[in-house]
């Protein structure tokens, strides 16, 4: 028996509700340390800009999450796809790649992502056929492939972009930034595909059951395969608009990132072992974590003292979440007591 | 029972390292010399600790833990500043080195149990506040010299002999350490009802605690002893290194998790054993070795070990398939 | 014979649900002693008390005459009762000698391990019950009729006096329920009483000496079990007399809907040939391990054929995954309901609409919700599930519930053939009467039903011609009309 309040909307905001108090909660803490810059227009165009790469690399491991599984190797892809990159624009046009025609920088775009997609397919076909066990499968191409990296740059940073690669990360239009305006489409794209396609639909059964999800005539290695590489798209997203911000690539960029798009799922209410979670809770789990990341910063924190920070939020949530279990199951033992009418048969049993 | 020794894992890790000693000596014949020998194992005794107490952490419960880098990391910080200031010997310092990561580990094992998180999870939380907080107070300072006593302990060569160009070498001391690990490990693992306890929570941990074993207690235990073995292991990179570069440790995390994977741990939990951890750091061992030998740059490493961790897990969960594929699920009767 | 456990007004009850509402029950010294009941009559709660996994609210326990104060397991334990869960408890990555010796090894709070010893012990217990198991054999490998001895014999390590054992013959072949009852009456001889819990009546009139019956919480008869008929304790059971109507089949054979020829898999099945036309619902039936399951996971894609045809319609058609099965029109709706049946967490509707999202498209190939929401809440009216909101999780429903959901899930495909895996396992008698209304409406209105059971009442009051499956071949088929429930069990059994 549950209760739920059936209006849409109404449904959204009780769910959501925590994360809307602390949102809101740290808007008000970080404008209290830091009145003079934080909270100013400068600074949310500002964030509005860094925001999509937590963002992107956040939903693309959501989404393996919610299958169950999980994507280590996703900041080294991305990784990969900006090297993939350059190399290509590099071929084609030699090192002054910053005057670069319009179709090149397609064209080399279209290498990274291919590139990217490759890996995806490669971690969906360990994943989803040889059964390869995710945490397993992610870490070996993560480590092969930040192997690769080092490689092919041998630990250099490559730079000199063409303008149209740079707008995709730096651009605006009128004020809002390109990168901003990328990351609501991706956003309600990736809404629809998590509700009303048979791929996400099925992913959330898949996740949660995936023996039942087969006999439910899901065909489940096909979900698997074309999830890991939906998050290896995310992992070249990402790759474009840092590679608009930073203006280079290197081999190792962004590793801490890894450890906060964990974060950033834990936060939005996915389940890590699968099969639950929401996109509204991802948005606002990730834009909870720019405005602490920003504030931090503003406050010229130690960088190193913020990655023990996020280690320490992680913990925190454990524990909340563990504790609001708790709460929640005596408040539901508590209810049953209350009513009268008790159920035709006990709750099934096997 | 040749039939039952070809069916283990650790049989074709034995193999596929023969088959490449010789490979590599056949291209380099220096590879296959005492002092080759003696160089490589000892520089891959920090990870053969290591890896001695993840395996522990795999058979408790599949998910490894990641954070056993950065409690070597901070240990070995500590001790050298320790021993800078007050002095000491060598025992003094593993007792410290002991201790200090045993406490580090069992933070991670009383939030696992406690608040019932996946490992994973938690030790990349603990990974990242250790580390952090280690560069934080020590603002990312190397330390250059260190009390002698390391040097003393990392130099010290049992059957010493002198090279054509001058220099001593033998087999130090680091590597027999690792075996006393190794020993110690096995003892606890088979031959202690503590040990028995850790592989019957990783089979069942529900049936465990129906038998009456204390789950928190062994869980304490593991990540205790992944921390204890830590800290072990930062003397004896100490010893090697001589000096402190505050993120040199980190980063091995995965050679150490792939090394007892492919050892044979099960990912799932319940098995594994010490010989095939052994096997497996020493496979990674010579891989190095014999990359360098060949002439590849050190670059190549993380790629050779990608693709070994990739080929080993495909021929595992394969192997696995099959085997579930041929299963017996109705004797057929005519 | 002399009493060893007697439990007396035993209440118990948890938040809101009154378990136990004052039950009786003596067992004697050696005895074997069945007790059964539908599900929520109370049978685990009494259980986990006697076993002293929980505490009664009120009323005495007395062992050997000596009433029992607070109880805990490691208490009765020492007292010698055990209980063997249907899952067993047992390490699967252990050997057969260390899983056995264990429990002993703990108790005795050894902190070093002596394989010799272990050894020792694990051979002590075998003997004692006549088997033999390789010592070193993972015990995730042995088939579980084995596992369950090791699991016995893990008991017998400790002074045992009282075992339990939980539904033990639930998903055993028939030749290891024949060890299992030999073993139990060897028990017997040694003085240790059984407490069986068990809904399979053929066991439990086969080995009980007395029968104690559970309903809603309340012991309502202990009676020998020579005075007791099927009809006589399934009334027990359930309070009121079922009428076991028989399936009325429509005079003549509608057209072949399924035909199977020679169909074969190794180590599955073999050779196996049969037809299912419109409006029958044919039975498949025989002893667990006889390649039942096997054979409609090959004809639903999951697990597919090696050699042999399978037609629908007439037309041969080839099934070598789910989506297949599910065009050709073949749903299947499995044995193991929480596990393959259903997605507890998610909710009633995604689980209803979970097979058919192929068909539920708008414009743009996107799932239109709409179209969703009306059909399942169509299926949940048809097969009045009692939901209080349609987007609850299936894990809050009861399990006559859930399994209307999982029909509802088929029947939304629109199937031509449906084959249900044991669809009224672990329900209880009247919903199952419900359900078995439900599968006559669809054969009455033109599909073909293949119904795979274990009940033989289900089996002859259900379908118009019944399958003999025995070690995975096709060993008889016989019309159900005038066919008596011994003649069918004795074919059952039969070894040739």
């Amino acid at each position: 028996m549950g209760s739920l309040p059936t209006a849409p909307l109404a449904r959204w905001a009780s769910q959501n509700r925590t994360l809307g108090f602390i949102l809101v909660a740290i808007v008000v803490l970080m404008s209290t340390l830091n009145p003079q810059r934080f909270p100013t227009l400068g600074n949310f165009i500002s964030m509005s800009y860094q925001l999509p790469i937590i963002a992107f690399l956040s939903l693309g491991m959501m989404v393996t999450m919610l299958a169950g599984g999980i994507n280590l190797a996703i900041v080294a892809t991305a990784n990969f796809t900006g090297i993939v990159t350059v190399l290509v624009l590099h071929a084609l046009v030699g090192e002054a790649a910053d005057e670069a025609p319009l179709i090149v920088s397609l064209l080399a775009m279209a290498g990274g992502l291919a590139a990217a997609l490759a890996v995806g397919a490669v971690m969906g076909y360990l994943i989803a056929y040889v059964e390869v066990p995710a945490i397993l499968a992610t870490l070996a191409v993560m480590t092969l492939l930040n192997g690769v990296n080092v490689v092919v740059t041998r630990g250099y940073t490559l730079s000199g972009f063409p303008d149209f690669l740079l707008a995709i990360g730096n651009g605006t239009l009128s004020i809002v930034p390109i990168p901003f305006l990328l990351f609501i489409a991706v956003a309600i794209l990736l809404g629809l595909f998590l509700t009303r396609t048979r791929t996400g639909l099925g992913l959330f059964l898949l996740g949660s059951n995936p023996v039942a999800a087969r006999y439910s005539n899901i065909d489940v290695r096909a979900v698997l395969m074309r999830v890991y590489v939906l998050s290896a798209a995310f992992s070249a997203l990402t790759a474009f608009v840092m590679m608009g911000q930073l203006n280079s690539v290197k081999a190792n960029y962004a590793e801490s990132y890894l450890l906060v798009s964990v974060l950033a799922c834990f936060l939005g209410g996915v389940d890590p072992f699968g099969g639950a979670g929401t996109l509204s809770g991802m948005v606002l789990a990730v834009v909870i974590l720019q405005l602490v990341s920003t504030g931090v910063n503003l406050l010229r924190a130690d960088p190193f003292f913020v990655q023990a920070m996020w280690g320490f939020i992680i913990l925190v949530l454990v524990a909340a979440n563990f504790l609001g279990a708790r709460v929640s199951e005596l408040r539901r033992l508590r209810a049953a007591r209350l009513s009268t009418r008790a159920e035709d048969e006990p709750p099934g049993q096997a | 029972m040749l039939k039952r020794l070809l069916k283990q894992n650790e049989s074709y890790l034995a193999m596929l390292i023969v088959l490449l000693c010789v490979g590599i000596t056949i291209v380099n014949p220096a590879f296959f010399t005492f002092e080759n020998l003696a160089g490589f194992l000892k520089s891959y005794s920090m990870v053969g600790i290591m890896a001695v107490g993840t395996l522990f952490v795999l058979i408790l419960g599949g998910t490894p833990d990641v954070s056993f880098t950065a409690i070597a990391q901070v240990v070995e910080y500590a001790i050298a500043v320790v021993t800078l200031r007050h002095g000491g010997n060598i025992y003094t310092v593993f007792l410290l080195a002991a201790v200090l990561g045993a406490a580090m580990g069992l933070v991670n094992g009383l939030v696992i149990h406690l608040f019932r998180v996946p490992t994973i999870i938690v030790t990349i939380a603990t990974f990242n506040i250790y580390f952090g907080m280690l560069y934080v107070i020590t603002a990312g300072k190397l330390i250059n010299s260190v009390n002698p006593l390391f040097r003393g302990f990392g130099n010290y060569l049992l059957f010493p002999r002198t090279s054509p160009i001058g220099g001593t070498y033998g087999l130090a001391l680091m590597p027999l350490l690792w075996l006393l690990t190794l020993l110690v490990g096995w003892f606890i693992l088979r031959r202690t009802f503590l040990g028995r306890s850790v592989c019957a929570m990783g089979g069942n941990e529900t049936a465990a605690e129906r038998l009456g074993i204390r789950t928190m207690q062994t869980r304490l235990f593991v990540f205790g002893f992944v921390g204890l073995l830590s800290g072990v292991a930062a003397v004896v990179h100490l010893s090697i290194v001589t000096a402190v570069v505050p993120n040199i440790i980190v980063g091995h995390e995965l050679e150490v998790i792939a090394a007892v994977v492919i050892g044979g741990a099960s990912v799932f939990g319940g098995k594994g054993t010490l010989t095939g951890t052994f096997l497996g750091v020493l496979l990674f061992a010579i891989l190095n070795n014999g990359l360098t030998l060949l002439g590849f740059s050190s670059y190549w490493y993380n790629v050779a070990i990608g693709v070994v961790i990739t080929a080993a897990i495909t021929i595992s969960a394969y192997q696995q398939l099959r085997h579930q594929r041929n299963r017996l699920n109705v004797r057929v009767e005519p | 014979m002399e009493e060893f456990l007697r439990l007396e007004h035993i209440r118990k009850s948890f938040v809101g649900v009154q378990a136990l509402k004052g039950v009786n029950l003596s067992l004697r010294k050696g005895e074997i002693h069945c007790l059964v009941g539908e599900n929520g009559s109370g049978k685990s709660t009494l259980i986990k008390i006697i076993s002293g996994v929980l505490q009664p609210d009120s009323g005495e326990i007395r062992i050997e005459g000596a009433p029992v104060g607070h109880l805990g397991s490691a208490a009765q334990t020492g007292r010698g009762v055990q209980v063997i869960y249907q899952d067993l408890s047992l390490f699967p990555n252990l050997t057969v000698a260390e899983n056995i010796a264990l429990a002993e090894l703990k108790s005795r709070q050894s902190g070093l391990i002596r394989w010799a010893e272990v050894r020792r012990i694990a051979r002590a217990a075998m003997a004692r019950i006549k088997v033999e198991i390789d010592l070193d054999a993972e015990v995730g490998e042995l088939p579980i009729g084995l596992q369950q001895l090791v699991a016995i014999c893990r008991a017998l390590t400790s002074e045992l006096r009282l075992l339990i054992l939980d539904e033990p013959t639930a998903s055993l072949p028939k030749h290891d329920i024949d060890n299992l009852l030999a073993v139990v009456r060897d028990l017997q001889r040694h003085g240790i009483a059984v407490l069986f819990v068990s809904h399979k009546l053929n066991e439990v009139f086969a080995v009980a000496e007395r029968i104690t019956v559970l309903r809603d919480g309340e012991s309502v008869a202990t009676l020998p079990s020579a005075e007791l008929t099927d009809e006589k304790l399934v009334e027990l059971m359930t309070g009121q007399a079922i009428q076991h109507s028989r399936f009325a089949y429509a005079k003549e054979r509608g057209r072949p809907l399924l035909g199977v020829r020679g169909l074969s898999k190794r180590r599955n099945f073999e050779n196996v040939s049969f037809e299912l036309c419109a409006g029958e619902i044919v039975g498949l039936t025989g002893l667990i391990g006889s390649g039942r399951t096997e054979l409609a996971l090959s004809l639903f894609g999951v697990s597919p054929a090696e050699r042999g045809e399978i037609l629908v319609e007439g037309n041969p058609v080839r099934i070598r995954s789910v989506k297949d099965a599910v065009r050709a029109g073949i749903a299947y709706v499995p044995e193991n309901r929480l596990v393959q049946g259903l997605v507890m967490k998610r909710s009633v509707v995604e689980n209803a609409t979970a097979a058919v999202l192929d068909r539920l498209l708008s414009r743009l190939r996107l799932v239109d919700p709409e179209k969703k929401e009306k059909v399942a809440t169509e299926w949940i009216r048809r097969l009045g599930i009692r939901v209080a909101h349609p987007d609850v999780a299936v894990q809050t429903l009861s399990g006559g519930n859930q399994q209307r959901v999982v029909l509802a899930k088929w029947l939304a495909a629109e199937p031509r053939i449906l084959i249900l895996d044991g669809p009224t396992v672990g329900i209880d008698v009247l919903a199952k009467s419900a359900i078995h209304g439900l599968v006559r409406e669809l054969a009455g209105r033109g599909m073909g039903v293949l119904l795979i059971t274990d009940e033989i009442p289900e089996a002859l009051s259900n379908c118009n011609r019944i399958l003999l499956m025995r070690a995975g071949r096709i060993r008889g088929e016989i019309p159900t009309v005038g066919l008596e429930p011994e003649e069918l069990q004795k074919r059952v059994e039969a070894r040739a």
